[in-house]
């Protein structure tokens, strides 16, 4: 669950001497959308975005952009000038979920990841970090989500955990919701790889627990979403 | 009335999946007490079920998988792949079975022997992938008839509509890239239900792009939710691909009384859907429906809702 196991390590990147339309043409060339800007130690001195290039360039220069004139005044501008020097970098060792909150608080689609000496080693972007997640989730995986309510007491999560082990049922992820409508409840959504769950689900409302209406999960019920 | 064939073999009971399985050989007992009660028996004409060939298993399925499989069941392994897939030694000859019986079929509606067929055969197979048995699936039944249309019959368009409560992951895949076989699916949202695919952006690939179309149903939606789907998805593609055979991977597990399923259809629903399927088949492929049986594990309603599949069939 670290950034050094999700992040893209070969980063296509820019000198602070570049000029725009080279940066442009390296960005439409790669389909990326954040160039960092490297010294020739490697070290991590800013980041231009496609949308600093974007307000960089007036829009009528977009559609006319061989005219010699624009391309001029335009190879003229160096990256050092517009690129943003004040930015956030995460260590290899940031978790993936420091990385999701760090986009949550930040707004920012991609960090350079840098090493102790500032150099640029990779760069995890939100695409990189949903791979991440569907991995964790287990989606790739064909299997069955389920939904029980539990209390909040010691020991309730092994024993849904040992109830579906015995039937033999594999997990690809378990899901805890940290808010529900009772204080002192939790949901647990456990994705199980089998086509097989009805046995299962007998069982736990045996065990006394209640399985949630999958129309009511918590995707809807946690909160900020206003 | 229509000459309607069944593919009825007791030998689709041996295939024996243990004591805490769904897919039990009692569901096909049910479904032939619902035809029996029905009074139907004596006007379906019975076809054998002969094994398949090897070459029509491997126009799908890869040589090395076909051999696993074959082999797991000769050491006496209860278990392929996964925990889903509980098997017994003969397994493998039921499932080449299944498939033999199923091409009898398809044969016999091409020659005009026939006009329509259900085959309720064992094991099911819309899970089953190329090179992976998935979701109590070994061989992909529907994918291989398919293949056979094409390749024994040169139809150009087979129409495929598995209304079976779970995506047809295998099916879909096999033919993802093929525009000349349209995949239609509706079933339980993948994100409550198996196997995780069938999503409404999944429509084929490159030359298959728009040949794949999938409607899924949130828990809790029932009959009108199913219809409003199928008229403003099914109807439109179909009546543009113009299917020259429909294929249909039936499945009664979306019924509100089964386990495995939260859309809440009623039996009348399963009878509209086929006659809808009915209405098409007359307008595109002269009449030619081939049933191929999928799911459906309620013993307690899947006598009636076999019987009004069968009579559906049958023009009754
Ligand atoms: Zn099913």
């Amino acid at each position: 669950m670290f950034v050094n196991k999700s992040m893209t390590r070969k980063v296509i990147t820019g000198n602070p001497e570049m000029n725009l339309i080279e940066a442009r043409e390296l960005m439409i060339e790669h389909q990326i959308r954040h160039l960092p800007i490297v010294d020739q130690e490697n070290r991590l001195v800013g980041i231009v975005t496609d949308r600093d290039i974007r307000s960089a360039m007036p829009s009528i220069v977009l559609d006319d952009y061989d005219s010699s004139d624009e391309r001029k005044r335009l190879s003229g501008i160096r990256l050092e000038n517009i690129m943003t020097r004040d930015l956030v970098t995460v260590s290899p060792m940031y978790t993936i979920q420091d990385a999701l909150l760090l986009i949550q608080k930040t707004r920012v689609g991609a960090f350079p990841v840098v090493d102790d000496e500032k150099r640029l080693i990779g760069i995890i972007s939100i695409r990189d970090l949903v791979r991440a997640f569907i991995n964790v989730l287990g989606i790739g995986e064909p299997g069955t989500l389920i939904g029980i309510l539990v209390d909040q007491k010691v020991g309730q999560m092994k024993r849904i955990v040992d109830a579906i082990t015995e039937e033999r049922i594999s997990f690809g992820s378990i899901l805890v919701a940290r808010y529900w409508e009772e204080e002192d409840k939790r949901a647990v959504f456990p994705y199980l790889l089998t086509n097989n769950v009805a046995r299962v689900k007998k069982k736990l409302q045996d065990m006394g627990y209640t399985l949630l209406d999958p129309m009511e999960w918590y995707i809807d019920k946690l909160p900020g979403n206003e | 009335m229509r000459r309607t064939g069944f593919v009825y073999d007791e030998r689709f009971l041996r295939h024996k999946t243990g004591p805490y399985h769904p897919e039990i050989p009692d569901r096909l007992v049910a479904g032939y007490k619902g035809i029996q009660e029905g009074a139907l028996l004596e006007h379906l004409t019975l076809i054998p079920a002969v094994p398949a060939r090897q070459k029509w298993i491997e126009s799908v399925h890869h040589v090395a998988y076909i051999l696993r499989f074959e082999e797991a069941c000769l050491y006496g392994m209860t278990e392929f792949e996964s925990p889903d897939n509980q098997m017994c030694q003969e397994s493998y000859d039921i499932a080449l079975l299944a498939v033999g019986g199923i091409l009898a079929a398809v044969k016999a509606v091409m020659e005009g022997e026939i006009d329509n067929a259900f085959c309720p055969i064992r094991p099911p197979g819309h899970h089953a992938e190329i090179a992976k048995a998935m979701g109590f699936c070994y061989f992909n039944n529907i994918a291989i008839a398919a293949r056979y249309l094409q390749q024994e019959f040169g139809v150009e368009r087979v129409g495929i509509i598995d209304f079976d409560v779970h995506h047809g992951n295998g099916t879909q895949h096999i033919f993802e890239e093929d525009s000349s076989v349209f995949y239609y699916s509706i079933h339980e949202h993948p994100s409550f239900a198996f196997p995780g695919t069938g999503r409404e952006f999944e429509k084929g690939a490159n030359a298959g792009f728009g040949y794949t179309l999938n409607s899924p149903m949130l828990p809790g939606q029932g009959d009108d939710e199913f219809k409003m789907l199928i008229e403003r998805d099914l109807i439109p593609a179909f009546g543009t691909f113009q299917p020259q055979v429909i294929l249909a991977s039936t499945g009664f597990d979306g019924h509100r009384d089964d386990e495995m399923s939260g859309i809440n259809l009623s039996t009348e629903c399963f009878s509209w859907i086929m006659e809808r399927i009915m209405q098409m088949g007359d307008q595109y492929a002269k009449g030619r429906v081939i049933s191929i049986l999928e799911g459906g594990y309620s013993l307690a309603r899947l006598p009636e809702l076999i019987r009004n599949h069968v009579a559906i069939l049958m023009g009754r």
